[in-house]
């Protein structure tokens, strides 16, 4: 379907377009430019919506957890809808709003600060596989990329801390930095497993590796590092419990303390986006992607083989992103040295075992997985 | 033997997985949320909302000025001016309640001998400017005329607990 | 070593040393014991009645009043015990049958002592069904309130009228539950003292009216400081809730009022919050007052005084200063007026005989401390109303009398006392003089000494009699003996004859002379160099400058008034009108507006009044008294000393740059000195008597509540009978052979100025005097204070 409207999208508006517009020696270079676009819109959008809705999901969820019912008022078309014109109010609230930059405030880096954090979380989608076709960049060191990219973040975090000119903003970005070096290296750590495992920094090539049944995933002989993983990335996007960084009953808002308007929900959508790559990349690195989860089985494979393979993966990814609420509504907030002693004492030492054990694997053979 | 426990039970999370299954639970139990201004809850008789200055039966007011609800105000919320009115009797000639200063504990309509500041249970109100949250001994006369068989039947209620 | 006196008794398992004869409560009161009472008081007799005081001692059957109970050696004492506290909680519920359930009305609640004690004894629930006792107020008049249901009949307030007051006002009528507080006939209380019951009072049931209902004790915020009305400089608690002093309380301070004040003392800060108050300072522009801020007010005066002072000189400029005012208020208006180049200044508003000036005391001395005159033996006041005027000497010296002191007035009035006097001499102003010379004559043949050959010829004619001969007699054989110039004395027309006789009786009867000075700084004024003669170092000026008769005499160009009211507060009335209102400049600091200021001043600026400025009292016997502010001044009004201190800059005048009031205090007690009362061999020699006038003679007094413009404003006081009431007071004989009866209307007739005044039969007057009371509006227009006069019926 999805492929229709993009050959439909070609063929009438762009082609046309190109063919009338662009001189002939540039037309094929313009046409892939174009193309290109597109396909970047057609990411980007259905992200950056997914961003508004999982705010709205996030305070249904956390709600109901607590026994209440989250935002049911804001409605749209004059119909209540259980609140889900809630998102759409409050980006028009952050849009309408006043920028505030304090006085003492760098202005250049301020401003640079969320863009800076949003941006990788925005890029690190061009890797990302959505099926076997379905990649805007299919490039071989996508996992590189992806881990390189989300390092990036912490320095729209950092920047943010410093421009503010505020102490509370600044303790937010001295934890933040901390926080991301610790676990950024658990999180490698864990990610070399997948590569060792898959024998691919491919990011279709790591899902094509699991292809079998829901054992032959990566789950299952990558567990330890696949936890250490999610946690890490729960750390990464400084969501509970390791939310030190913002850290409201101690630093007040931590980095984000002088940030109003626009400005601060640009780092809201930051902070989303990266939740939702994190859960995108369990899915594609530990379960399997865009593959079924009846795959192997009789019947059930052959009767639910119509269901196309994006449905899975997001199917994956929202179990995933479902996690990062569950967490933030049951535990408390870690302390700021319980936080360093997990990533330095406990996560690195256990991915590096792992990893002799993983390479054992590989090197011995060991069914299913490196049969 | 504990210290493995204890090494098993972090290492495999399982405290963590109780805290999940705990709350994973109370996702689908009823909720209870009140959807206020169409749902309300019930109310007691004791309810402390807006003040009310009463009068007797006769219409002479009930305060005698004694003050003792301004000095057992926790929050300095009242403020009152006494004077000797010209048939002698000690009468108010300001009594003011800084409703955006009170906290109502309701210590005020406690202290009364006379039964003559109380809480209504009229919580419902507003003001758009400061000073609309000021509210005067006219205004809180005017009140307390105003609801004055709400607030009988609320005080007779409550009299054979007293 | 204990000496002989001590005992040893031992109280809740103390052992604890006690006077012999000390009753138990004041042992106990003393060790920090607390024993709960409602009739006993430190300062009256015992009465025993409230029987709150119980407590137990071992082999005493019942439990005794530790009021009434005096201590024996090896006593034992349980103050807390079952027997004790169960006496103590039975006294209480039978005190509390019949109080009335009301403190939520009532003032005294929070600081009252049954309230308190009710917390501490009574139980939560009454046994009593039947109907309480009602009792109806009585109207004493406007200072008292009576809420006598609430009466528990400790008697404090009989005892003080007894005691203290030394004339029983109230009393306890009927026997058992028909006991009623009460005059025994419908009348007020009259006693300069009475708002003393007030404090006694434990309950409710005698509370101030003035202060009935305005607030509750648990807002007011207590501070310390001196009363400004009579010369002792009563100590005083100002009780002030925000920024208005509700009421006034006495300070504890045995040196000077024990626990008492007067009345005056006590009621006049009403006039802080009086409506007569200035806010704003003033100008008269082309005869319409306007209100100006302080900058253009000043301007005004610099270029008017300004101009004065060039074209007319600097002699033109006379200062008449209040000596009520603060010591550092009368140094700063000297030190200006003398840097401006005047040398008028003057706080002597009411004396009219300067001719000696040069050879009186560095102040008017009393002789003695305030708590020596409880020890005198005898004393001779000379034209004092001394129970009005100095209520808390009067009080010491009625101790002393009732002692077996013998006291003997010399005075225009028969004043009334309230201690039995051994002899008085009640004579017209005019032959005051000579009565006093027949006194220093008999004193003189008593001594045998020789004296100056000026005095022998004054006395040459003077006759003595058996009178004159009983005052010398006791002035004479007693050790201690003081002999007081009153009030009075001060407006005589002969103060320096007076002077040099009584100076000489005192010398050689070996007595102290005193001077009852008439306002509360009147030491200061003298001490601070606000005199026409001498420098606030105390020595001579070289250029004596006019004194404040001489400036109004000589009607000067400019005047600058320092809470003064001239047509009220000076001795010719009439002159200071005129004076003022043919100047070309009246610069007026006042802390209250008047008709008068309103019609001959040209700029008014607000002061405060005491309890708004920091300042310093030196009372009559030399003591130095200083005190805060302790509220702000009211609308625009500063305290005077900044207001001179500005005055000071704007004239560019050097040494007017202090930064507090504390600066100025540290600069005129340093010139001034020690402070140290000598008043022998102060008096001059040649003397000559009066010539003796004929005919009808005018008495002036200042009654109690018309001293000061505060006094004049407080509006309880004016209620009272201490005030003018701007009638001619005559006796009865003079009445009849005028024809007139009480209540008429005659004609006044004084230096040719006619008036029309109600006549008051007032048998304490002499014959062929009129006494009128000054300080009323009625009488400016009669002028001077003592002189001829005529009355006539209309």
């Amino acid at each position: 379907m999805l492929e229709t409207l993009y050959h439909l999208i070609s063929q009438y508006i762009l082609l046309p377009l190109t063919l009338f517009v662009i001189p002939v020696d540039y037309q094929i270079e313009a046409m892939i430019f174009l193309q290109t676009t597109i396909k970047i819109f057609a990411i980007i959008i259905p992200v950056l919506i997914t961003v508004a809705y999982f705010t709205y999901a996030e305070r249904k969820v956390i709600g109901f957890i607590q026994g209440r019912i989250g935002p049911n008022r804001v409605g749209l078309f004059g119909f209540r809808l259980w609140g889900l014109g809630q998102p759409i109010a409050d980006a028009v609230k952050l849009i309408v709003k006043e920028i505030v930059i304090p006085l003492n405030a760098n202005r250049t880096l301020f401003v640079i600060a969320p863009i800076l954090s949003l941006a990788p979380a925005l890029a690190a989608w061009a890797v990302i596989p959505f099926d076997d076709t379905k990649v805007l960049a299919d490039i071989n060191a996508g996992l590189l990329y992806v881990l390189a990219l989300t390092s990036l973040a912490v320095y729209g975090v950092i920047i943010a801390g410093w421009a503010s000119n505020s102490k509370y903003a600044f303790l937010g970005a001295m934890r933040s930095a901390a926080q991301i070096v610790a676990y950024e290296i658990a999180m490698g750590f864990a990610l070399v497993g997948v590569l060792i495992a898959a024998g691919s920094l491919n990011l279709g090539e790591i899902v094509n590796a699991q292809a079998g049944s829901v054992v032959h995933w990566f789950w299952l002989p990558l567990l330890p590092l696949f936890v250490i993983y999610f946690i890490s990335g729960v750390a990464e996007t400084n969501r509970a419990p390791f939310d030190v960084a913002e850290g409201e009953s101690e630093i007040v808002a931590g980095f984000h303390v002088e940030y109003s308007g626009m400005a601060f929900s640009v780092f809201f959508m930051a902070e989303y986006a990266n939740m939702i790559l994190i859960a995108v990349l369990s899915a594609l690195l530990f379960f399997g992607g865009w593959l079924s989860p009846f795959q192997g089985i009789i019947y059930l494979e052959d009767f639910f083989s119509w269901v196309p393979g994006m449905f899975w993966l997001l199917a994956k990814t929202s179990i995933f992103m479902f996690l990062f609420l569950w967490f933030r509504a049951t535990f408390p907030r870690y302390r700021y040295d319980q936080i360093m002693r997990l990533g330095w004492k406990v996560f690195i030492p256990i991915t590096i075992v792992w990893l002799v054990i993983v390479s054992a694997l590989v090197v011995t053979n060991i069914p299913p997985w490196f049969s | 033997m504990n210290k493995i426990k204890h090494y098993l039970n972090s290492l495999f999370l399982l405290e963590l997985m109780r805290g999940l299954y705990l709350t994973g639970s109370h996702l689908f139990k009823r909720k209870i949320t009140v959807q206020y201004p169409e749902e309300k809850t019930p109310q007691s008789h004791r309810f402390r909302g807006l003040h009310a200055l009463r009068r007797y039966p006769n219409g002479e007011e009930r305060c005698i000025a004694c003050k003792l609800c301004e000095a057992v105000c926790p929050a300095n919320a009242i403020t009152i001016a006494s004077e000797a009115r010209e048939d002698g009797s000690r009468r108010t000639t300001q009594y003011d309640i800084d409703l955006t200063k009170c906290i109502f504990c309701g210590f005020c309509e406690e202290s009364c001998p006379v039964d003559s500041i109380v809480e209504t249970r009229i919580f419902e109100y507003h003001g758009e400017k400061r000073g609309d949250l000021l509210l005067t001994k006219s205004q809180l006369l005017e009140i307390g005329d105003k609801f004055e068989k709400d607030i009988a039947a609320d005080r007779h209620e409550d009299a054979k607990f007293r | 070593m204990m000496s002989d006196d001590q005992i040893k008794i031992e109280i809740d398992g103390r052992k604890i040393s006690a006077d012999k004869g000390q009753m138990l409560i004041e042992v106990t009161d003393k060790n920090d014991i607390y024993i709960p009472r409602f009739c006993y008081h430190k300062k009256l007799t015992v009465a025993a009645n409230c029987r709150m005081c119980l407590v137990e001692v071992e082999k005493a059957p019942k439990p005794l009043p530790a009021c009434s109970t005096p201590v024996m050696d090896g006593m034992k004492v349980k103050t807390r015990s079952k027997l004790a506290i169960a006496a103590q909680k039975s006294v209480m519920e039978f005190l509390l049958i019949n109080h009335p359930l009301d403190c939520p009305i009532c003032d005294q609640g929070g600081e009252c002592e049954l309230q308190d004690l009710a917390m501490g004894y009574g139980s939560d629930v009454s046994r009593y069904q039947e109907r309480k006792r009602v009792v109806m107020d009585k109207n004493i008049g406007s200072l008292i309130q009576t809420d006598l249901t609430r009466c528990i009949h400790c008697t404090r307030c009989v005892r003080f009228g007894e005691e203290i007051a030394g004339i029983r006002e109230l009393g306890a009528t009927g026997r058992g539950e028909n006991m009623e507080i009460g005059t025994y006939i419908k009348k007020s209380v009259v006693s300069e003292m009475s708002g003393n019951v007030i404090d006694l009072c434990p309950v409710g049931a005698l509370t101030s009216k003035p202060f009935r209902y305005s607030a509750r004790t648990w807002e007011l915020v207590q501070r310390d400081t001196i009363a400004p009305h009579d010369s002792v400089g009563s100590n005083i608690h100002l009780h002030i809730k925000g920024d208005k002093v509700m009421r006034v309380v006495p300070a504890e301070n045995e040196a000077i009022n024990e626990t008492w004040i007067s009345d005056r003392d006590r009621f006049s800060y009403e006039a802080i919050n009086s409506d007569a108050r200035l806010h704003f300072p003033m100008i008269k522009e082309d005869g319409v007052w306007q209100q100006v801020d302080w900058q253009e007010a000043l301007n005004v005066i610099k270029e008017k005084l300004g101009n004065i002072l060039n074209q007319a000189g600097p002699a033109q400029l006379g200062t008449l200063i209040s000596p009520t005012a603060t010591l550092e208020e009368l140094y700063l208006a000297q030190k200006l007026t003398r840097a401006l180049g005047s040398n008028n200044i003057d706080s002597r508003l009411k004396q009219i005989d300067f001719s000696d000036q040069l050879v009186t005391p560095r102040f008017p001395w009393l002789g003695q401390s305030i708590v020596d005159f409880e020890e005198n033996q005898a004393a001779l006041l000379i034209g004092s109303n001394l129970r009005k005027d100095q209520p808390i000497i009067n009080h010491r010296l009625r101790k002393a009398a009732l002692n077996g002191a013998s006291v003997m007035v010399l005075n225009p009035i028969d004043y009334e006392f309230n201690f039995p006097l051994d002899c008085k001499i009640i004579s017209p102003p005019n032959s005051i003089t000579s009565e006093l010379s027949a006194i220093l004559k008999a004193v003189i043949k008593l001594s045998g000494e020789k004296v100056d050959t000026a005095i022998t010829k004054l006395l040459k004619d003077v006759t003595i009699n058996k009178t004159h001969q009983t005052i010398a007699d006791t002035l004479f054989n007693n050790d201690d003996a003081i002999v007081l110039l009153g009030n009075f004395t001060t407006t005589h027309p002969q103060l320096s004859l007076l002077r040099t006789l009584s100076g000489e009786i005192t010398k050689l009867t070996h007595s102290k002379l005193g001077y009852l000075s008439d306002s509360v700084n009147s030491s200061g004024a003298w001490l601070s160099g606000a005199l026409p003669h001498r420098l606030t170092s105390g020595s001579k000026n070289s250029n004596i400058g006019l004194s404040s008769h001489e400036m109004l005499a000589q009607k000067l160009k400019a005047y600058l008034l320092l809470a003064v009211e001239p047509e009220l507060d000076c001795w010719d009335t009439r002159l200071a009108q005129q004076a003022m209102q043919d100047a070309e400049l009246v610069v007026a600091l006042t802390a209250f507006q008047s008709e008068a200021l309103n019609n001959y001043a040209d700029v008014l600026l607000p002061i405060a009044t005491f309890t708004e400025t920091s300042g310093t009292y030196i009372n009559n016997e030399g003591t130095v008294q200083c005190f805060n502010g302790a509220v702000p001044p009211q609308g625009e009004a500063r305290p005077a000393w900044k207001v001179l201190r500005v005055l000071g800059n704007s004239f560019d005048v050097d040494g007017f740059d202090y930064e507090s009031s504390a600066e100025v205090y540290d600069e005129s007690i340093k010139a001034i000195g020690k402070i140290e009362g000598d008043n022998t061999n102060q008096w001059q020699l040649t003397v000559t008597a009066g010539t003796k006038k004929q005919g009808l003679q005018r008495i002036t007094e200042t009654p109690m509540n018309m001293i000061d413009s505060l006094t004049r404003h407080a509006t309880s006081l004016q209620k009272t009978n201490d005030v003018a009431d701007g009638a001619i007071h005559i006796n009865s004989t003079l009445a009849k052979k005028n024809k007139l009866s009480n209540a008429d209307d005659a004609t006044v007739e004084q230096d040719k100025q006619q008036v029309t005044m109600k006549v008051m039969v007032d048998e304490r007057v002499p014959d062929n005097c009129v006494l009128i009371q000054s300080a009323h509006p009625s009488q400016i227009e009669l002028g001077a204070a003592f002189g001829s006069i005529k009355i006539g019926k209309q």
